[in-house]
Parts: C-alpha cells; structure tokens; sequence
C-alpha cells in the first residue's frame, strides 16, 4: 500500500500512542526496583495491548478471505494492520522490558522483529514497485497470462519469418532467417532465461539495425515486427521480475506471522498457568 | 384476302395464308421458316428494335418482320444475300460491343447474340468497343446486372411490365449513354424490384443473370421435403411471384413436417430461416423463467452473497410495473405474466432470425401435427415484396398483433377499443432497408411511428458531428416530439437493420391525442424526459476537450472502473471479490486502456450508446430513465449482447432450473438456462464490492466526466472548444 497524505491521521494515531507508552513506560522502567518486568502490571498491560494489536493486524488474513462481507472497507483493515502492526513492535518491546528472556520469550521477540521488518520492507516494496512496473512495463499484462502471451509471440514470430521464406527471396531472407534460429528463438522459448543480446534493449537494438542492413526492403516491416516482439518479452521478463519482488516478500511474512501469532499465545498460556 | 380472313402471301418462295394482323415474324414462324431476333419474345409486344429480324418485302428498305404485319400478296424474302449481310453486320456491330464470353454464356451457354455470333462466324468483330461508365451492379440479392451485355432490346423492360405489371424497369439516357434503369436509375437492391426473376427469363444475354442460387439446399433428410414451384403456386401467398424465380432457388423453400408436441425452432439458438404454418397450430413461448438475476447475502453484512433468479414478487422493479408484454419474431406478443400463445394457419414467424440473423426469440412448438414451409432469406425476402403476401401479413397483423403491440406501449394502454379498431384500417405497415433514413431531423413531422420489427437508430447532427441519442426496437416509439409540437423533426431515424413500422399518420395522431388528453400528458413527460436526457447527453461531449485517447469510447461511459496502477500491487483482490459477490464468476478483467497511470478495467460502462442493445431479439436489455443499462427477466440467454458489446463486458451466467424437458414433452427435467448479466454495481450493497474489497485504495468507479475534467484542469459543465 502507498504510504502517502491519506495516512496522515493513521500516523498521527500512532505517533500519539507511541508517546503515551513511551510517556508511562520511561517513569515505570526507571521506578522499578529489578528493571521492568513482562508480568507486572504495568507490563501485562504493554502486553496485552501489544497482543491485540498483533491479533488485530493478523486478522487481515481472514478479512481477504471474505472480500464481500461489509466488515470495514479492506483499505481499511490493511491500514490498521500496517500501522497497529507497527506500533505492536515497541508495545512489546516495552513488555519485555527491552529484554529477550528464556527461550521462548527471545524466539517470539526474534519472530516479532524480523516479521515487522518484512512487513516494513514489503510496505517499501508496495510504496515503489507498483510505479515502477507501470513505468517500465507498459505493455503489462495478467501475470497468470505471461505464458500463454509468450506462446502467442512465439507463433507469431514463426509465421512472419516462415512469410519471409515462403516469398522465394531466399537470398534477402536468409540474414533474418538465421538471427532468427540462432538468437531470437531461443530468446523467446528460454522463459526468461538471460540472452547474452536480447535480453539487453541497447545491444538487441544494435543487433537488429545490423539486421536492416542485410535485408531488402520488402522486409524491412517484418524486421520492425521481430524488434517489437523481442521488446514484448523483454517486458514480459520484466514484469515477472518485479511482480515476483512484489509478493515473494509475502512468503517469508506471512507464516512468520502465524508463527509469531501461535507461540504468542503460547506464550500467554504459559505465563498464565506458571 | 381469301375466306375467313385469311391473308395470302409468299415466304421464301413458298405460299402460306394466315389470320389477318399476323406479323411477317409470326407468319414465317407458322410455316417453319425461323428468322433470327434477339428484342421479339411471343408473349410480349414487339418492338422492332434489334432489327435482326429484318427481311425484304420489295420495299425501299428492309423491315421488321416482327412489327410488320402482313398484307395479301406480299411477296417476303427472309434469307437474301443483302439480307444475311444486313444481319451478320449487325451481329457484328453488337458483339464489338458486348463483354465475351458474358455471365449467361459462361453459366449456361446459351447467351442469344453469341449464339448468333457462332452462326454468322464472328469471332473478332472489326468495330472498336465503346467505352461505358456503367458496368456491373451486384445490389440484388438474386440478380446479377452487367450494363456492358446489355443490348438495349428492351425485353426486361416489357416483362416487367406487360407480363409482372411491377414497372420498376425502364429507359435512361440518349445515344451512347442510354441503358436500362431500375425505378429512378437506382441500384436494383434498392429499387422496388421485386426480384421475380422476369427480367433475368427475358433477358436474351448476360446482362440479367441469376445470382447462383440455383444449388441452394435448405437441409438433406427425409424431413426436407422437396416442394414445386407448380405447388408453391397453387398457395395464394405466392400468387405473383416468378415460377421461374422459384424453379431456380428450388431448394431454398422446403416443406416440413412436425408431429404434435415436436419443438420447431428454440428460443437462443441461432438460424437463418422463417417458417410459413400451411396447416395444423403451434404454440409459441419463452421457456426461461421470468425471473431477474439477483444477487444478495444470507445476513445483511455477515454471509456469502450468491446470485439467483428472483421473480419479480421477490425484486420489484417499479419502472417494470407496466411492463405487461414481451416483444417477439412473431405476428404477436408474449403477455409477461403467461408468454404464450398460439400460431395458426397462415402465421409467419422467425422473420428477424431470417432477414437479419438474429438468435430465435421464442420456442415453437407444435401444438398439433403441423405442416410448413421452411424458407431462407432470398425467398422471404421476394415474398416481403409480394404484394399479395404483404396483404396476406398486414391483414393478420391488423386483425390479431395491432391491438396487442399499441396496448404493450404502456403510453398507449388506455386506448380504448373503439379507438383502436378505427385505427385498424388507417395505420400504414412500412417496410425499410437497413441503412435507409426513415426520417430526417428538419423534416416536417408528418407520422407516429411504432417500431413492429428491427431496429432504429435515433440520432441528432450537431457541428460536431452525430449524436447517437438510442436505440428503438420493437415496442418503442418515436415522431411523437414534432407532432406535439406541430412542427419539424428533431432527430434522423435509421433503420440499422430489416425495420417495419406502423405509421400512425398526422390525423390519427391528433385525434388520438384530442380524446385521450392522459396520453397526450403522458407523451408529452416522456417527450420532456427525452429532452432533458439528450441535453445532459450534449453537455457531455462538450464539457471536456475531445482528446484523442478519450474519443476512444470513454466519453461514452457513465461510470467507469479505474484502477490506479501506481497503488495497485496487482493482487486480484477486486477480481476475488466481484466473483464472490456473483457466485464465482466475476464481471471485471482487470485489462483494459491505459490513461496516464490509470487502467480502465472491463467493467459494464453503463455506455451513453448502449451496442449491447441492438439486436436483442426479446428486447430484455434496455435503458432505464436514468440511463442505467438493465437486462430485464425475460433475457433468454441468447448471448447477442454479449457479442456486441465492444468491451467484452456482458457474461453469460448459468442457473440451474427445473424446466420443460424437449424430448419428452409434459415431462420436466433438470437442466442449465443461461442469462446475460454484467457490472450491476452490487446495487443490492452501499459499494461495489470490488471498491469495498480492494486493500490498496487503488480501485475507483468514477464518473468519467468529473474525474477527467479534474484531470485536464477543467470544470465541468463548461463547453470547451476540442
């Protein structure tokens, strides 16, 4: 989601929230006798509130399951998930005391930590990407629909070089024909394995001014038509990079957070039965 | 003159006596002595203009034999040397000129003046060949013109006349320039010709020729029974219409046979042919139930949203509260609360499905044993243009559809009885091509006119260009805002496909509006409603400058699906949740144009220019007042719409129901009804749920002339010069 001036009240929000716990945590650290402590009461607050504002941004799971039910509009859900999310970090840490505990305690601070940076990195991500892939990838498509695009590039591709031949100027045509065999084809059907010259706009474009040089002027049109499609792909591979950096994140985040959300209450259990 | 009133005189040498008035042509033809001719046919008046038939009488020239009659004692030289020369230099002036081998010669081998041409031993003529500015003209759907074959013996133009009496052929030009004519020098596709096929018998060369129907064959199996032209004949619909018309499309006319209960034709599917009842009654019927697509939750904000056919108990509709009638490709219309009726004897049906290939817009059935005839488009096409079948149609439209289809215009339901039964034998049923302008804007108002078939386009000319203001099809109106206002046309009406009409003329009008005022009151709010509407549509295409991606189509929507790529993480949320809202399948593709950073998603556009509307052959999709586009109960899931539109944002939506089984009729059976359903806004919810569901705040509907007057820095409403 793009953090922009919609999230000027969120923030505000937040800032204040942070200050108030920061405000009672500081006088309570430094009044305690043995440091502060997950199970005073000061700290059980700090964790509680911490607890629900994790639950609260784990709930956006559930919420995306259930598209249509009228719960609260899904924007925002993901904005209390993004910045109660956040705030559960600190409300923790002022929990634990800023300390990491037994081995539990120092795993769920651990998970804690790293799954608000992946969430924090793929907030970043979502803030960038998205611009980027529109500015870059204009002929953007379904991503589910990358292969059948390709395959569709690849016969069209087939059929103008097979024109090319069948025309009977064998000898105009042979340049074409072979950078086609040789380069492009294998281009087109590596799925997005790197070309030494197409996969690079500059060099594929040298390649091809070459390319116009051999050939006659009867195919100079279908010369212009294999450039565009090598521009396709290289697009296509484009996209494919970037929606993968767009969600690949979401692997590491997601479970992490189940993880952080089970040994949390793991954690609860225990520390309220021992 | 001998006894009896005999005329003797010689033939080539030999004495022959024949009635008095007998022309020399005849007399010689009496007596076994040909003499060629290429204008003279025995049923048709001679002319003499060939001039091939001329043979020497011992007077200072040759003359016709055709248009000469004889006299006693006229001594006739029918094959004299100067005579033969006279004649092979003739042939000769006519082949110079003639296209060789012509359509007829190439076709069937018999084109006449070749054939003369052979005799004489010509086979390069010494004369140069004029140069013609008329050459073919292949408007006909039966008949091919060539003006270079034609050598002007003006045989087409006495069998249309003499024997047909259709008087659509005639002369044009002088000297070098004249020629054939059909009507005023109109293409013969949209002259009054009836296609009888008269012209192209008569026609001694290629000029005329038939247009290959000659192997049609409607279907092979028993159940395409061959039918003569001689017994086509003996019907009284066919009464005027060219035997040998008929002898050359034989296989596009076939007689069927249908038992008691057997479906004849099924609403949906797609055909090209009409049926005429010869015998026995069918019934007529949509079997999809009348039922709206409703989508709605279990719980008002907890529960899966499911779409289902809601009958209109269940979603009242109010502006569908008059709606009592269903338009249909039938002498009648449907009544809503039981669509069915009955065809009889005599009924034509499935005339849209033929003329103009639409999907069928009900089931048919036989009722009882059943006896028909099966027709393609050239033959119902020659039969619209009959005057006796015409009269056969009108007459059975006034006597059994007229008073239903005035009554189904919900303006005109309180027309009393009496009023329509005056009406009976004053309205005029007209026919219009596609493409032909039914009435310009300017024109004097001068007609009311109901649409009884096809569809019109209404449109207005401004500097800018033409506005499409609707479409009409059957069951709609149009003329009445001239007449209320005794004055001039404000739109150009076009028949955009086969349209029929009944036109209601000024008088009727008046008197219509004199003893029902509540009509007149009511026209007249409709009149204004449509002039609000169109100047709210004006104001739109002069609100924001016409830049070039705009004019591709999105000016034309009301309200569109954005996507703001720079937020959108291209997640698919908006997709989920359009599916779930609508029992797994969505109606948005999140692909579409690109305007800056924003994607216009394939979403109903609510269009100012519904396409979707043309061509429904039930007319279920229409616009409500506020220009919404809805797709009403009686949709029979034909997918035409879904075809037109140019966006690809009409779906088919399966339901299962409990419906007649075909196959064993009084038997129901479990089986998938289709009906067409796009965008609806989830109006049974405050959002639509793929706003509402959308985590990234990246989906917007908007109205496209606020959201890109704000764009381009415009206020809208304010009239920008493009």
């Amino acid at each position: 989601m793009r953090i922009d001036k919609t999230h000027r009240k969120w923030l505000a929000a937040s800032l204040i929230i942070l200050g108030i716990a920061t405000a009672v945590y500081i006088p309570y650290a430094y009044r305690s006798p043995h440091g502060p402590k997950g199970d005073s009461a000061i700290g059980l607050t700090f964790g509680v509130i911490g607890s629900v504002f994790m639950i609260f941004a784990g709930l956006l799971a559930g919420r995306k399951k259930v598209p249509v039910w009228r719960l609260g509009k899904a924007q925002s859900w993901m904005r209390g998930h993004l910045w109660l999310g956040l705030l559960s970090l600190p409300i923790i840490l002022f929990h634990a005391g800023f300390r990491f505990g037994g081995p539990l305690t120092t795993a769920l601070l651990v998970l804690a930590i790293i799954v608000v940076a992946s969430g924090v990195f793929g907030a970043v991500l979502q803030n960038y990407l998205p611009k980027a892939m529109t500015a870059e990838v204009p002929s953007e498509t379904i991503y589910e629909q990358i292969g059948h695009v390709r395959t569709q590039l690849i016969v069209e591709a087939d059929e103008l070089v097979a024109s090319t031949e069948s025309q009977g100027t064998s000898g105009d045509a042979a340049p074409l024909s072979n950078f086609y065999r040789r380069d492009m084809r294998p281009f087109l059907r590596s799925n997005g394995k790197k070309h030494e010259l197409l996969s690079y706009p500059d060099r594929a474009h040298s390649a091809f001014e070459g390319l116009r040089v051999l050939v006659s002027a009867e195919i100079q049109e279908i010369t212009k038509r294999l450039e565009q499609i090598c521009e396709e792909e290289r697009q296509l591979r484009r996209q494919v990079f970037l929606h993968q950096w767009l969600h690949a994140w979401l692997l590491m985040h997601v479970p992490l957070s189940f993880a952080l959300l089970v040994l949390g209450c793991v954690h609860a259990l225990v520390a309220w039965r021992y | 003159m001998s006894a009896a009133g005999l005329v003797e005189l010689t033939i080539d040498g030999k004495k022959v006596s024949v009635p008095a008035g007998t022309s020399v042509f005849d007399a010689a033809r009496m007596n076994d002595i040909a003499i060629p001719t290429l204008c003279h046919q025995q049923n048709e008046t001679p002319v003499g203009v060939c001039r091939l038939c001329v043979v020497d009488v011992g007077a200072r020239v040759f003359t016709a034999s055709c248009v000469r009659p004889v006299e006693p004692g006229m001594v006739v030289d029918t094959s004299s040397e100067k005579v033969r020369r006279t004649r092979s230099t003739l042939v000769e002036m006519l082949m110079a000129d003639h296209p060789s081998p012509c359509a007829r010669q190439r076709l069937s081998g018999d084109c006449e003046l070749e054939a003369l041409a052979k005799q004489e031993n010509i086979t390069q003529p010494r004369y140069s060949r004029r140069i013609s500015d008329r050459t073919k003209d292949d408007s006909s759907m039966s008949i091919a013109v060539d003006f270079e074959a034609c050598i002007l013996c003006d045989r087409c133009i006495r069998g249309c006349s003499e024997i047909r009496e259709n008087f659509v052929l005639g002369r044009t030009g002088k000297g070098t320039h004249a020629g054939i004519a059909f009507d005023n020098n109109d293409p013969m596709g949209e002259s009054s010709c009836v296609s009888c096929g008269e012209c192209m018998v008569s026609c001694p060369t290629g000029a005329l020729t038939n247009k290959g129907m000659v192997k049609t064959a409607l279907g092979a199996g028993p159940e395409f029974e061959a039918v003569t032209p001689e017994e086509l004949q003996q019907l009284s619909v066919f009464k005027g219409v060219s035997g040998t018309f008929l002898r050359l499309n034989r296989g596009a006319i076939v007689k069927r046979r249908f038992k008691a209960g057997q479906a004849i034709c099924r609403e949906g599917e797609y055909g090209s042919t009409a049926f005429y009842i010869l015998e026995g009654r069918a019934q007529v019927t949509i079997s999809t139930p009348m039922a709206h697509v409703k989508t709605s939750g279990i719980r008002k904000f907890i529960g899966k949203l499911s779409s289902s056919l809601a009958q209109r108990s269940r979603d009242r509709r109010e502006e569908e509260a008059d709606q009592r009638w269903i338009p249909i490709d039938a002498p009648m219309d449907l009544n809503y609360d039981n669509p069915v009726a009955q065809l009889q004897a005599g009924d034509m049906f499935g005339e849209m499905t033929c003329m103009s290939l639409y999907p069928r817009s009900a089931t048919v059935r036989a009722e009882t044993d059943c006896v028909m005839l099966e027709m393609l488009r050239n033959v119902l096409d020659i039969m619209q243009r009959n005057k006796n079948f015409r009269a056969h149609l009108d007459k059975s439209y006034r006597q059994r559809a007229l008073d239903s289809h005035l009554r189904s215009v919900p303006v005109f339901a309180e027309l009393t009885d009496e009023f329509i039964g005056s009406l009976r034998q004053t309205v005029e049923l007209v026919r219009y091509s596609p493409g032909h302008v039914i009435c310009r804007q300017g024109d004097p108002a001068d007609s009311f006119y109901l649409v009884r078939v096809g569809f019109v386009k209404v449109s207005q000319t401004h500097p800018g260009g033409e506005m499409v203001l609707a479409y009409l099809s059957r069951g709609d109106y149009f003329g009445e805002t001239g007449l209320l206002a005794g004055d001039v046309r404000t739109a150009t009406c076009t028949a955009l496909d086969h349209v029929e009409l009944v036109r209601i003329g000024t008088e009727d009008f008046n008197r219509m509006m004199t003893q029902f005022p509540a009509v007149r009151r009511k026209l007249e709010t409709v009149e204004h409603d449509r002039a609000e509407m169109n100047r709210e549509r004006l104001s739109v295409v002069q609100s924001v400058p016409l830049d070039s991606f705009l004019a591709q189509g999105l000016m034309e929507a009301q309200s569109l699906l954005l996507l703001d790529l720079n937020s959108c993480t291209r997640c698919d949320a908006c997709v989920r949740a359009c599916a779930d809202a609508h029992d797994g399948i969505t109606r948005l593709i999140r692909e579409g144009l690109r305007f800056d950073h924003y994607l216009v998603a394939t979403s109903c556009r609510q269009c100012l220019d519904p396409l979707c509307m043309v061509g429904c052959p039930v007319g279920s999709i229409r616009r409500r007042n506020s220009l919404e586009v809805i797709i009403e109960d009686w949709c029979i899931g034909c997918g035409l719409c879904a075809e037109n539109c140019p966006y690809g944002n009409i779906n088919l939506h399966p339901f299962n129901v409990i419906a007649d089984d075909p196959a064993h009729p009084g038997r129901k059976i479990a089986m998938v009804k289709q009906k067409a359903t796009s965008c609806d806004l989830c109006h049974d919810l405050a959002e639509p749920s793929c706003v509402y569901a959308c985590p990234h705040d990246a989906a917007h509907r908007v109205d496209p002339r606020k959201f890109f007057a704000n764009l381009l820095g415009v206020a809208p409403g304010i009239a920008q010069k493009p």
